[in-house]
């Protein structure tokens, strides 16, 4: 029984915008070629994108279908592992782009939400229990939304994607204590997209900032690369360029969780 | 026995009397709480209100931490509770009847043991195994 070692992370922001997406769908592949089972679950149902990132045509169910009750999540859940080097396990669920399930999934009331945590919540049974998986990586909907916070309080971590922007500062520190504490979440806060971070001086005062600003672990910084933005989300980055240094980034990141640094 | 460990002896006496009273001073409000829910049988102050994550976040610290372990346990006691938040049995009984008072649990004695539990019975949120929430 691995339950215990499992863990479901959420990847969430204050602002949209700060690489949720990109930082979700690199952990989850990052775990996968460390040797872990992984399934990374869409919950941005406003803005669903893993479907184009991962270039996946068709799906059986999605997983507002599991949410809303009409199917199973083995129906949901699709294997990628062909997409990863030397063929880990890694899974996704994705959530329905089409218009009318945004609308949809914008419209539910209070009950239906308290039905959709206790679907996420069973997912640790389901998934992690019965079907090994290691970590279920949640990527959410900026701010403090009713999916968003269910994926929170579902989750064993939270993965706090922010940048110097700020308003997104003030912003996340604000969620830090008003959001994540009240629930008494673990949380890791990732800087993103920062510029010039190489000199080590500029580095270790971004840290103590950070540290200092946010009272929170830093689970790390990622530099503004170029060759990142270029991809355009076109390509699962850590696959296809593994010696990076958002890649390295990416590992290091990975192997605080795993140690439990975070 | 030395004068230190007579001492140390003392203040655990001390300390056991003090959790003996707790004790009977929460079954004494235990039972104040049922009178008031008597009363007022006729119109429930609060009734079957929805215990979702905005409910959860308005909450005050204490009653939060009290509901969020009733979730993550189902079906359950104060002693269990107790267990879970590290906070002393007494407290967690008498934040499980506030919860109960606020329409937000349900409370059904079985003998002297009292359970607590979310209703799920408007169909929201159930385990149909434990008829309890799993949250958590």
């Amino acid at each position: 029984m691995k339950l215990e070692m499992s863990k479901i992370i959420a990847v969430h922001s204050y602002k949209g915008g700060t690489g949720k997406t990109l930082l979700s769908v690199n952990l989850a592949t990052t775990l996968a070629k460390h040797g872990k089972k992984v399934c990374l679950i869409d919950l941005d149902f406003r803005a669903p994108s893993l479907f184009a990132i991962l270039k996946v045509e068709e799906t059986k169910c999605w997983f507002n279908d599991y949410l809303n009750g009409t199917c199973g999540i083995d129906k949901v859940i699709a294997d990628l592992s062909n997409r990863i080097e030397s063929n880990e396990k890694f899974y996704v669920a994705l959530a329905n782009p089409k218009t009318d399930a945004i609308r949809d999934m914008s419209a539910k009331d209070r009950k239906w939400e308290m039905q959709a945590l206790s679907k996420l919540l069973s997912l640790k049974k389901d998934l992690m229990k019965d079907n090994d998986f290691d970590y279920l990586i949640f990527d959410t909907s900026p701010g403090m939304q009713y999916s968003s916070i269910n994926a929170i309080v579902a989750a064993d971590l939270v993965v706090v994607a922010t940048t110097r922007d700020r308003s997104d500062e003030e912003g996340t520190k604000r969620m830090l204590r008003g959001l994540y504490d009240l629930f008494e979440k673990k949380t890791g806060l990732v800087l993103n997209k920062v510029l010039d971070p190489t000199l080590k001086t500029k580095k270790t005062e971004v840290q103590t900032r950070v540290k200092d600003f946010y009272q929170v672990p830093l689970l790390g910084i990622v530099p503004c690369y170029c060759d990142v933005l270029r991809a355009k989300g076109d390509i699962i980055f850590v696959q296809d360029q593994p010696d990076h240094p958002f890649t390295k980034v990416l590992d290091e990141m990975v192997r605080k969780i795993e140690t439990g640094q975070v | 026995m030395t004068r230190e460990e007579t001492f140390n002896r003392k203040g655990l006496q001390i300390l056991q009397k003090i959790k003996e009273n707790l004790e009977r001073l929460n079954q004494k409000m235990e039972v104040m709480i049922e009178i008031q829910k008597h009363d007022h049988k006729d119109v429930p102050p609060f009734s079957d209100k929805t215990l979702d994550v905005m409910t959860l976040l308005s909450m005050p610290d204490h009653l939060r931490k009290t509901a969020m372990a009733v979730c993550r346990l189902g079906r359950t006691t104060a002693e269990d509770i107790s267990q879970q938040t590290h906070r002393a049995r007494a407290v967690e009984s008498a934040y499980l009847n506030q919860l109960v008072l606020m329409g937000y649990l349900k409370k059904e004695r079985n003998g002297r043991k009292a359970y607590f539990f979310i209703d799920r019975t408007n169909g929201e949120i159930r385990n149909e195994q434990n008829n309890s929430c799993t949250f958590l």
